[in-house]
């Protein structure tokens, strides 16, 4: 295991890449009040009418919706430390608006998993992720994160 | 004031990204990763001693300037690409300028080119999609 401050240690490319189809436990994950309001509050804007939630709220609550956690992913990207995970970008689609105190079904699996290297030479794995939170039997919103796990030189 | 194709959106800016609000987002999170909490793990790696903000407040920074703009259930996508790290004490400007304006699923709806900028550097661009108010889009 990489020390924090360091670059977690090389990684097996075909490890990464069998990772692909690997669905998340799944579950369900409600969005309470306080929760919301804390997280609407670091954000600097106004508390939101209507118990409508932040829509910054798909970054954690798919996760943790689909019985992971941040740290993981980190553990399933092998990845571990300061510098050792980048954020190369989002797409997250809401097809409803997402409120407190509902109850969301959410499921997701690694979708994308390729090893590449930055201009300078440096190795890193694009590790895609899709999380869909339903309510009912409707798709309330999914979310694509694209992560940068960085791995060490050969 | 009507919505069409050029239309500027208000910015909205955050004048001081603030370390304590990481902290509390760390823990909202439950994300380990120490640059958002531990100064000396920002150091020790070489981006100075400010915290990195995280990617989600970056982009938060964005959504409540459509919301500020279109109301608190306007948004209906967010595409992002983080370009570059924001810090704690930077002060960053949420801009964006409707690129299309389309009918979809019985509402209209505007297309945006977003950005993040601190000091005329882009930090955060992409794209969002945003239910417009029928007097807007009328």
């Amino acid at each position: 295991m990489a020390a924090m401050g360091e670059v977690n240690a090389d990684v097996d490319e075909a490890e990464m890449l069998a990772l692909v189809g690997h669905r998340f436990p799944g579950g369900t994950r409600r969005i309470e009040h306080w929760e919301n309001w804390l997280l609407t509050d670091c954000t600097g804007f106004d508390q939101l009418p209507d118990e409508l939630v932040h829509p910054i709220a798909l970054f954690h609550v798919p996760i943790q919706g689909c019985g992971m956690s941040i740290a993981e992913l980190f553990a399933l990207g092998r990845v571990e430390g300061a510098g050792s995970v980048g954020l190369d970008g989002y797409d997250w689609e809401y097809f409803r608006p997402l409120r407190e105190d509902i109850e969301y079904r959410v499921e997701g699996q690694v979708t994308e998993v390729e090893r590449l290297q930055t201009p300078s030479g440096k190795p890193f794995d694009r590790f895609v992720f899709v999380i869909e939170m339903y309510e009912g039997d409707d798709l309330a919103a999914r979310v694509t994160n694209h992560w940068r796990l960085r791995r060490a030189a050969r | 004031m009507t919505v069409e194709v050029g239309t500027e959106i208000p910015p909205w800016i955050m004048e001081a990204v603030d370390a304590q609000r990481m902290k509390t987002m760390a823990a909202i999170l439950r994300d380990p990763y120490p640059i958002h909490w531990d100064r000396t793990e920002t150091a020790n790696i070489g981006l100075g001693e400010r915290t990195v903000n995280q990617g989600p407040l970056n982009l938060s920074y964005i959504a409540n300037m459509l919301m500020a703009w279109q109301g608190p259930a306007c948004v209906r996508r967010l595409q992002v690409k983080f370009t570059t790290p924001v810090f704690d004490d930077d002060s960053v400007t949420a801009r964006g300028v409707v690129t299309a304006v389309d009918d979809v699923d019985g509402e209209r709806r505007a297309t945006c080119e977003i950005r993040l900028d601190r000091d005329g550097e882009d930090v955060v661009v992409g794209m969002a999609v945003v239910a417009v108010s029928s007097q807007e889009g009328a």
